[in-house]
């Protein structure tokens, strides 16, 4: 049970935790005031709460394959909502930006915080309230799940002053490489809950790796929460994986291009009204 | 990193947490192996004394307890067995440890060979309830260390607060330093890492004061070496007046330079006392309408000059403020008004009060100024390329200046904007009013 807890509990914490330490990195770099984050995370609880309770009547739908459905379609969401995020240049300082780009960013961010803790806590709460109906099983799981949430939001903090330790040019270009690895990962994990779902056709398997890096191993799972490891990946999830990180890439550097873009515009206008 | 107390707690707290949790899920498991090894023990000394205890006959089938099972074989022939054990070997009489499923549950089992009597010992105990005791013995273990992180927190939120509490009163004494005080800081516990930032704090004030010094002595010596022989300059000019032709341009031009020069000289001096560092006077009740009154009165001349209309409106105003200053503001105003007035124009002083505020404003009936310049104004040095005759008075663009630094030193808001004639502009200085003696009391 202990081991259990700690492992189900650090997975889904540390993937959350991952995405919205970077998430509020950006938001630094736009002089943009974290506080919001309090409302999507106190979102996120209470649609953890509902989305949990909800859950039976929920597997129930599409020939009992409700759960994996929803669960995909809310993985697919949030990689439309990071790819809208990136495309805004989150990187870019805040003298560079515009009020619009900042408002669809704390708009991004805040969805994404909340359909984030809606799906990791819904999970966490089936588990907790199934295990900790049996006496024998309390102190454990509890305890277990202590150590989990401790470990996951730990790496939370870390992560996140790590990145602000970077020297300033590095900070948005790592804090994106880790956006394209978590867009790389819902894509990859809808795929295989759609492929559950008998919604997608099962593929060759690509290679096997259980026997140097097993994926129920604690680092297994670590790796799992943080960038989707599969010790067995199929070829559509590889190839889903790619197409997330892909998608990532290109908005971030479409959204780049475009300010770079109307920066040049302004130079030439204004150079134009000067010789004037 | 906003605050360093804030990233020292969470960056140090996580740490902790991180190690110390990995620690524990190692030592969780490092200790799994070890009860396992205690309990395939117990077993093996269970299976040596049920194989004595068959020897000695004491009990042909032992009730034993529903989480362990034992058989005792000789040869093919099962010979003794507890009650929850099934009729079959358990599990393959090669001697050592290994898993059998029984009774819906799993079992760690051992065969065991007592060579005395040629019989195996088969002994079995159910791995579900190992495992629950290991890890509620081990869990118990490890809570201490999940309930102790908020504990850790606080000791090291306190510890970091100790630490900073130097830094925080230094800046404490910084932030609490007045503008005139230029004495050396100070602090009680002065720690290494401080001592520098310290001892730098005090060179720059240091250099300040000596800075300050130097300037309040050049301006001391310039109001003497420069007003003297202006002065003496102006009187060699008054003889001269007698001697030289009216109409002499060039005379008259020399008279121009010479007034030109000490108005600057003046306006320097002027600007240089209205600097807010240097604004040591008490301010006291100034009643704003009287003070116009006295200032008009002094300056009627140069309105006359011009055959410009003068009024003054409004009524008496109190408010907090340092009388000789007000009176250089209100005197640059209407210096200004008079010089970008045409002859013949008009100018209005009032004095009212607004909301609490008491609100001073000139207005003139000069060319205006357009409202994109309204910030030029008021910059050092300005003066603002119009074409108009009345531009060719003299002047040296710090009057403006000034006015903004006494309002400053008045707390009070200086706008511009278009005045009530048909053209023209209207400086407004909102002052805050001086509170009712009365309430003063309160």
């Amino acid at each position: 049970m202990f081991l259990n807890s700690v492992v189900l509990i650090l997975q889904e914490i540390l993937e959350a935790a991952l995405l919205i330490s970077v998430l509020l990195v950006f938001m630094r770099l736009r002089c943009i005031r974290p506080f919001w984050i309090i409302a999507a995370i106190a979102a996120g609880s209470a649609g953890a709460y509902f989305f949990a309770l909800q859950m039976a009547s929920i597997s129930e739908w599409f020939d009992y394959m409700g759960q994996e459905a929803v669960n995909a379609s809310i993985q697919l969401t949030m990689l439309l909502i990071l790819a809208t995020f990136v495309a805004q240049n989150p990187g870019a300082t805040h003298s560079t930006s515009k009020p619009q780009k900042d408002l669809r960013i704390i708009i991004c961010t805040l969805l994404l915080v909340a359909l984030s803790l809606t799906r990791e806590g819904s999970e966490v709460f089936i588990y907790i309230s199934g295990v900790i109906g049996h006496p024998s099983h309390a102190q454990p799981t509890l305890t277990g799940s202590g150590i989990g949430a401790g470990i996951g939001i730990s790496a939370g903090v870390l992560i996140y002053y790590g990145l602000l330790g970077l020297p300033t040019k590095w900070i948005a270009l790592s804090g994106l490489l880790l956006l394209s690895l978590v867009g790389g990962n819902m894509t990859s994990q809808a795929t295989q809950l759609l492929t559950q779902a008998d919604w997608l056709p099962y593929s060759k398997i690509l290679w096997d790796s259980s026997d140097g890096l097993p994926e129920n191993s604690i680092l297994g799972h670590l790796l799992y929460a943080l960038f989707g490891y599969e010790a067995t990946p199929s070829l559509l999830q590889v190839f889903s994986y790619i197409a997330g990180m892909l998608l990532i890439y290109l908005c971030a550097h479409l959204g780049s291009r475009k300010v770079s873009f109307s920066t040049d515009q302004k130079t030439t206008d204004h150079n134009a009204s000067v010789n004037r | 990193m906003k605050s360093i107390r804030v990233f020292l707690l969470a960056s140090i707290l996580a740490t902790l947490t991180l190690f110390n949790f990995v620690a524990a899920l190692q030592g969780y498991q490092s200790s799994l192996l070890e009860a396992e090894k205690l309990f395939d023990s117990q077993l093996l000394q269970t299976a040596k004394l049920i194989a004595n205890l068959y020897v000695d006959n004491t009990t042909s089938n032992l009730n034993y307890l529903s989480t362990h099972a034992y058989q005792v074989w000789h040869d093919d022939q099962l010979l003794a067995a507890s009650n929850n054990a099934q009729s079959e070997a358990i599990t393959d009489r090669y001697p050592g440890f290994g898993y059998a499923n029984f009774g819906s549950y799993r079992w760690r089992t051992l065969a065991y060979f007592d060579p005395n009597h040629d019989n195996w010992i088969i002994a079995a105990e159910r791995t579900d309830l190992r495992f629950i005791l290991a890890e509620s013995v081990i869990t118990k273990a490890v809570l201490p260390i999940v309930l102790g992180i908020p504990l850790v927190g606080l000791l090291i939120w306190l510890i970091i607060s100790r630490g900073l509490k130097p830094l925080r009163d230094l800046s404490d004494q910084l932030k609490n330093k007045q503008v005139n005080d230029l004495t050396p800081v100070e602090t009680p516990e002065l720690k290494d890492e401080l001592s520098q930032v310290v001892q730098s704090i005090n060179v720059m004030i240091r250099r300040l004061g000596t800075t300050l010094e130097r300037e309040k002595r050049f301006t001391s010596d310039a109001a003497h070496e420069l007003r003297t022989p202006i002065s003496a300059l102006k009187i060699q000019l008054h003889n001269l007046e007698e001697d030289i032709p009216v109409d002499n341009e060039s005379f008259a031009q020399l008279q121009s330079g010479v007034e030109r020069m000490q108005h600057l000289i003046e306006q320097l001096l002027s600007l240089y006392r209205s600097t807010p560092d240097e604004f040591s006077s008490h301010f006291t009740s100034v009643n704003l309408y009287q003070l116009a009154q006295d200032v008009i009165a002094e300056q009627h001349l140069i309105f006359e000059g011009k055959n410009q209309t003068l009024a003054l409106e409004g009524s008496n105003n109190v408010i907090e403020g340092d009388a000789f200053t007000l009176s250089t503001l209100l005197q640059n105003l209407l210096s200004n008004a008079n010089k970008y007035t045409p002859t013949g124009g008009s100018i209005l002083v009032s004095v009212d009060e607004n909301n609490n505020h008491i609100c001073l404003k000139v207005e003139d009936s000069g060319p205006g100024i357009a409202p994109s310049d309204y910030g030029k104004v008021l910059e050092r040095f300005q003066r603002l390329n119009n074409k108009s005759e009345v531009i060719a008075t003299q002047g040296c663009g710090l009057g403006l200046t000034i006015v903004q630094h006494i309002a400053d030193l008045h707390h009070a808001d200086l706008s511009i904007s278009p005045s009530s004639f048909a053209s023209g502009t209207a400086f407004s200085i909102l002052f805050k009013k001086a509170p009712n003696p009365d309430e003063k009391r309160i």
